[in-house]
């Protein structure tokens, strides 16, 4: 029963962090119909650069701007040069976004090397705090739960009590309704592609904290956050909590039982969606 | 097919068969990896360039064929030929069950594909026990077929160029017959396809398994090249540049794939003599054909020649 509530912790940390990258994904996509498959590539990024800055510091809230902020720059960059110029082909941006996670993986690769690097966390973080019933937890994992939450509380207001995330909701009903309403979808995107680049820098360097960066795991993870928007639903926030809490949970419990096989559990959701929901939990039926 | 057309595909033909004669066995291997892959970006082109899906997890057919090939042979001494149908028999089951993705449709489709294949990816590198892991499964012997055994890389080159040129074959009649013609009427207007009395779902499924059954023969022949097998074969990369190479020729054309895949192949043999940064020239070139050559080589020729005929006339 320990290892069950256990297992059940880890896997709602992993939850937070998935929750932290599908979020972004989902919400570009739901405004702009833009699918960037670079995404993983800045969690990537922001984690190593975050790296960085907490050997050298020691600090993980400057590691998390930073590793943030490196993500806002190189996305933006790769919006103005790449992504814009694709219009809305969807084969044209996923096929440009591998292109520019292959240059930023390998890039990485050469300027970090191949090794899994541990981001150190600062000392009163990494010590372990004991449940009532004798459950043992680290306290980074309780700060990465917390931090999901306290993101998934503030994006859920901007989404549903502001202009902005009224302008969002309506974007995946109806995109061009929107633009003709007066709404300036092209600052917006720029505010959100930013918004979404953040955080897929900041659940880099969190990630890097307790799962280490290496090559690699750019695809990993966005495989994972992908899961978790496609049973959630493209385009719904809604989606992306329960979908990563959904994922984290089915990872957790598959490593467990079955660690050779955990991949497995994966398609688990998936099949069974495929079959009865093809669009997710809360799919927009307007979404193609 | 006009004249000049003939032509060049009879002195095309000539030219495979002379391959391994003017060149040595590095070059006869280059080819026939480029005829392997072209085979692979053909078999994702079915479902991209005819029904308009993009697959991103044709490495998984690719590669659970080759994984069955190689361990049955390896570890329980099946006869080459057996192995090499089960494979193809392996991917295709698998292919009937990724199936399923045909019911959805543009962005839903591009990212349960690649769910789907990083999950083969993930069994292949993390199920060490069964796949051999990251090293995967080594020592497989050379094709053979009733005791010949095609062991020197100009014989099985010859393997290779056969039921390659079997399966365009193939591919030719099957997207010219009426069920071509749907694939591509669906590509163009569901609705009006449904509206016509079609069954989009059941055309696509069938295209998709089709196309699964292709992608599993390119794997098979891979094995009996390559001589071992491990996760990389089932990894993104497989899957993307196979699309890559059939957009870099052209889209839904009988040739272009193969052109695609050579230059792909070729471009990444030169780049990595003088470069380590191999991927990232890859990611350059994925960002350069897209945005500025989006109908590949056969679609630009398209263009220069209709333009020149245009002139003329």
């Amino acid at each position: 029963m320990d290892s069950f509530i256990l297992q059940t912790l880890n896997g709602i940390s992993y939850s937070a962090l998935l929750f932290l990258l599908a979020s972004g994904f989902t919400l570009t996509f739901g405004l702009m119909r833009i699918v960037n498959m670079a995404h993983g590539a800045y969690y990537l990024f922001g984690g190593y650069v975050g790296l960085m800055v907490a050997k050298s510091t020691g600090s993980l809230a400057l590691a998390m701007v930073s590793g943030g902020i490196a993500s806002v720059i190189v996305g933006q960059i790769v919006d103005r040069l790449f992504i814009r110029r694709t219009g809305e082909d969807h084969l044209a941006q996923v096929l440009v976004t591998v292109g520019v996670a292959y240059i930023i993986g390998d890039v990485s690769l050469k300027t970090w090397g191949g090794d899994a690097q541990k981001l150190p966390l600062p000392l009163d973080l990494r010590g372990i705090w004991e449940l009532p019933g004798g459950i043992i937890y680290p306290k980074f994992r309780v700060l990465l739960t917390l931090i999901g939450i306290l993101t998934g509380i503030g994006l859920w207001f901007i989404y549903k009590r502001t202009q902005i995330g009224a302008a969002i909701r309506a974007g995946v009903d109806d995109r061009e309704m929107v633009s003709a309403t007066g709404i300036h979808v092209d600052r917006l995107f720029i505010l959100i592609s930013a918004l979404a680049s953040f955080l897929a820098g900041v659940s880099g360097v969190l990630g890097g904290a307790f799962l280490t960066v290496y090559p690699g795991a750019e695809w990993e993870i966005l495989v994972f956050a992908l899961v978790v928007v496609i049973v959630g639903g493209l385009g719904s926030l809604e989606g992306a909590m329960i979908g990563a809490v959904i994922v984290g949970l089915l990872d957790a419990y598959g490593r467990w039982l079955a660690p050779e096989l955990s991949y497995f559990v994966l398609f688990g959701p998936m099949a069974i969606l495929l079959l009865y929901r093809p669009r997710g939990l809360f799919g927009s039926v307007h979404i193609a | 097919m006009t004249n000049l057309k003939k032509v060049l595909a009879l002195a095309a033909l000539g030219l495979m068969l002379a391959w391994p004669f003017i060149t040595g066995d590095y070059l006869t291997g280059l080819m026939t990896q480029i005829l392997i892959f072209g085979l692979l970006a053909l078999s994702a082109d079915l479902l991209l360039g005819h029904a308009g899906l993009f697959s991103l997890c044709h490495a998984s057919f690719f590669s659970v064929a080759a994984y069955t090939a190689a361990i049955l042979q390896v570890r329980y001494q099946v006869p080459v030929e057996v192995s090499a149908i089960c494979g193809v028999l392996s991917g295709t089951l698998l292919g009937l069950i990724f199936g399923l993705s045909v019911r959805t449709r543009g962005v839903y489709f591009i990212l349960v594909t690649l769910a789907m294949g990083y999950v083969v990816w993930g069994i292949g590198y993390r199920w060490a026990s069964f796949t051999g892991g990251d090293s995967g499964v080594t020592g497989v012997a050379a094709f053979s077929l009733f005791g010949f055994s095609f062991s020197s890389p100009k014989s099985y080159y010859f393997v290779v160029l056969f039921v390659v040129s079997a399966l365009i074959a193939v591919y030719a009649h099957l997207t010219a017959s009426p069920f071509g013609l749907a694939l591509r009427g669906i590509k163009s207007s569901e609705p009006r396809m449904r509206s016509l009395g079609f069954n989009p779902a059941k055309h696509l499924y069938v295209a998709f398994v089709i196309s699964s059954v292709m992608a599993s023969i390119a794997g098979v022949l891979y094995v009996y090249f390559n001589k071992f097998v491990n996760p990389v074969s089932a990894s993104l990369h497989v899957s993307v540049d196979s699309v890559l190479m059939a957009i870099v020729g052209g889209s839904g054309s009988l040739f272009g794939s193969f052109i695609g895949s050579a230059i792909v192949l070729w471009l990444r043999n030169w780049v990595s003599t003088f470069i380590e940064l191999h991927l990232a020239v890859m990611g350059l070139v994925f960002i350069a054909v897209v945005l500025w050559a989006p109908g590949g080589l056969m679609g630009w020729v398209h263009k220069v020649t209709s333009k020149s005929s245009r002139e003329m006339s």
